[in-house]
């Protein structure tokens, strides 16, 4: 049964491939297919591909967060002075 | 000693510098440490610089060390990645493995986004991914070039593109599984 499900709509492994693939870039209508296909069948990759996209979201978050929280412009003053004060020992 | 340089430049690269800093790091005060001291570095050193590379790249390599010196010195209760063999996800019909399977996770909601709890332990998470794995996987959020733009300058394939972000979205999803949502 399994082998049957792997030949007809991919792989658990290739499905969680495109899965990846799909956040990047456009699949193949081929590919698209195959995918839904399979993550109709697979409660596992179903939920893999619920639980990537959700993982998307943190990452994106976290990488966002905060990113210009520094005052930049305090933070030159800052290290011009030590600049400064290394010249003069 | 060439001051005026200096100053230049600590004007045009500390926001870049600071950004990439953050990004690596995760925490504004090292950031902000770390982004000095790359100056203080660059200003002892400035007649070392012979201008073969631009100042740009001169300063990202001091950053890039003492980046990795920090992380050397950092070594508070790190979380270690199995093998990253896909084989541990998958068995030999490449069906999920039982006990790899994804598990449901009770509290997947966006309130999520906001604990900081939980922040600390994707972060754990993506430090515990090598090192281009977890820049595959974050930046295309931080560049505004193509991800795999920047595979490519890290020396990576475009097809070995895919297999990295897949295996690390393989090992993040376990280790978020294992360390959040079963703990």
């Amino acid at each position: 049964m399994k082998h049957i499900m792997h030949i007809l709509m991919l792989s658990c492994l290739k499905a969680t491939e495109l899965i990846e693939k799909k956040i990047h870039v456009k699949l193949s209508f081929k590919e698209r297919l195959q995918l839904r296909m399979h993550t109709m069948m697979c409660e596992k990759c179903a939920r893999y591909q619920k639980q990537s996209a959700f993982l998307e979201k943190t990452i994106e978050n976290l990488s966002t967060k905060h990113s210009h929280s520094a005052n930049i412009d305090e933070l030159k003053l800052k290290i011009t002075k030590k600049i400064e004060n290394l010249n003069e020992k | 000693m060439e001051n005026k340089n200096i100053s230049k430049w600590v004007n045009d690269f500390t926001t870049e510098l600071y950004d990439w800093a953050y990004f690596k790091t995760s925490s504004a005060v090292t950031a902000e440490d770390l982004v000095q001291d790359t100056f203080l570095v660059a200003a002892e050193k400035i007649d070392s610089f012979n201008g073969d590379s631009s100042a740009k790249t001169w300063l990202f390599s001091i950053l890039n060390h003492k980046i990795i010196d920090f992380y050397r010195k950092k070594s508070s209760n790190p979380i270690t990645l199995e093998n990253d063999n896909v084989f541990n996800f998958f068995d030999i019909d490449e069906g999920w493995k039982d006990e790899k399977a994804p598990k449901e996770w009770h509290e997947e909601d966006m309130n999520l986004l906001d604990n900081d709890d939980f922040n600390v332990v994707l972060q754990k998470c993506l430090d515990a991914l090598p090192e281009k794995w977890s820049t595959c996987v974050k930046l295309k959020y931080l560049s505004e070039k193509g991800a795999e733009d920047i595979c490519q300058e890290l020396g990576i394939t475009t097809t070995n593109f895919w297999q990295i972000v897949h295996r690390a979205k393989l090992q993040l999803r376990n280790c978020i599984e294992n360390n959040w949502f079963n703990n």
